[in-house]
């Protein structure tokens, strides 16, 4: 492995906020058929969710002047949604700084990182937190709802996959 | 993480194992996203680190194109989908054991795990029962009660291919087409089909563990499990397109 470069050196963590995942508020989440660019505020209860209907072939609903037709998908079942959102700026709250001091130093302090929760924050982390959550979205196609083997529906079954390839084996 | 947009307050998707939430209860701090080495590949992947359990998770994302996100009141580009979903750590415990193999002597593990790229490697050294996992893919040799490993092919040969079958069970209880191949056969030739079957699942899943080790080790398993060379078109299992996805999103 290349390791010569300096810059290519990754220490940083991105800490979750635990108390964050508690009860965060429930969120409305629809992943649409369509790449809208940017990522910003929009108006969503005035333009979109008044046009949703309840038609034979499941949720009818448009956007840009094209009709969408949906379907409310289930988180898959063990696991939980949320919408994580980075905290912005400096945040100050690191114990220690690794990246002067001896080898012999160093070592010391990474020991101290084992023992100790408290000093797994450091100045140069960052902080991530869950803002909501959600047991369900609305999937959306164009003129059609997603079938079967829509790529989406194939990643939900990620999960349970995964499960058994890490799963621990018995020794003989 | 993906920082494409400067713009504030960009807006991940989530979905987490729900023990996560309950755990969460009884933390301050000590759930992290760290960026560690992807074993297959030896570039750099994010996984969470929960210190508390401890545990490692394995963050895939999943992306398409031509998708957004409406949450609330916003809308985020992108459309992409992050699972956090638990990871045997000796998978990447392997890609620093085999590194050191090489020179074919007994080291301690922590001098084993040791990464200039990755520091936060060490972070691996602090999972609960580290000597058992290490059993299933070293041979250890004790001296003056300290612990030496040295990397053991046949025994991660022997490893993996457990791990092979009890993904074929997970595909099999969870339906997955493991080819159109399966179908077409089971379709024209009913039940005569099941040996053909068998040995499909044992390719894909041969494919799905084959991204979590080198290439070598890969063809290694292959060899192992007496695959014969695979037909000229196999579909990509979904962990793989979803994996592809998450290096080109880097």
């Amino acid at each position: 492995m290349e390791s010569s470069d300096e810059e290519s050196v990754d220490r940083r963590r991105v800490h979750l906020r635990p108390f964050t995942l508690r009860s965060p508020a429930p969120v409305t989440l629809h992943l649409l058929p369509c790449e809208v660019p940017v990522s910003r505020p929009a108006p969503v209860g005035r333009f979109f969710t008044p046009a949703i209907r309840q038609g034979p072939y499941g949720l009818e609903a448009s956007f840009r002047g094209r009709s969408l037709r949906g379907e409310e998908v289930a988180v898959p079942p063990g696991l939980v949604g949320y919408v994580m959102t980075e905290e912005q700026g400096e945040v100050s709250v690191g114990k220690q700084d690794f990246s002067e001091g001896s080898e012999e130093d160093h070592e010391l302090e990474e020991q101290e990182v084992m023992e100790s929760p408290e000093t797994l924050e450091r100045d140069f982390d960052r902080f991530i937190g869950a803002t909501a959550s959600f047991s369900s979205f609305t999937l959306w196609g164009l003129e059609t709802i997603p079938g079967p083997d829509s790529k989406v529906r194939g990643a939900l079954t990620w999960p349970s996959l995964a499960a058994a390839i890490h799963a621990q084996v018995p020794e003989d | 993480m993906d920082r494409r947009d400067g713009a504030c307050g960009r807006q991940h998707v989530f979905l987490v194992p729900e023990y996560l939430k309950d755990a969460s209860k009884k933390m301050k701090n000590g759930l992290m996203f760290v960026k560690l080495v992807n074993p297959c590949s030896g570039e750099g992947a994010i996984y969470l680190f929960n210190m508390c359990l401890p545990q490692l998770f394995e963050i895939k994302v999943f992306k398409e194109k031509h998708h957004s996100w409406f949450i609330n009141e916003s809308v985020q580009s992108g459309g992409l989908l992050h699972f956090a979903t638990p990871m045997d750590p000796l998978f990447l415990l392997l890609h620093y054991l085999m590194k050191a193999g090489k020179e074919g002597k007994f080291q301690p593990i922590d001098q084993v795990v040791m990464d200039d790229v990755f520091p936060n490697c060490i972070l691996l050294l602090k999972l609960p029962e580290l000597e058992k996992l290490l059993r299933h893919v070293t041979e250890e040799k004790e001296i003056d009660k300290k612990k030496y490993y040295k990397y053991s092919k046949e025994k991660t040969l022997k490893w993996l291919e457990k791990k092979v079958h009890q993904t074929v069970a997970a595909l099999k209880t969870n339906n997955v087409n493991v080819g159109a191949r399966v179908q077409s056969t089971a379709f024209f030739f009913g039940d005569q089909a099941s040996t053909d079957k068998e040995e499909d699942y044992i390719r894909y899943a041969h494919g799905l563990i084959s991204d979590y080790i080198p290439k070598e080790l890969s063809d290694d398993l292959s060899k192992y499990l007496k695959l014969p060379a695979p037909p000229a078109s196999v579909p990509n299992p979904p962990s793989k397109v979803a994996a592809q996805r998450q290096q080109k999103n880097k």
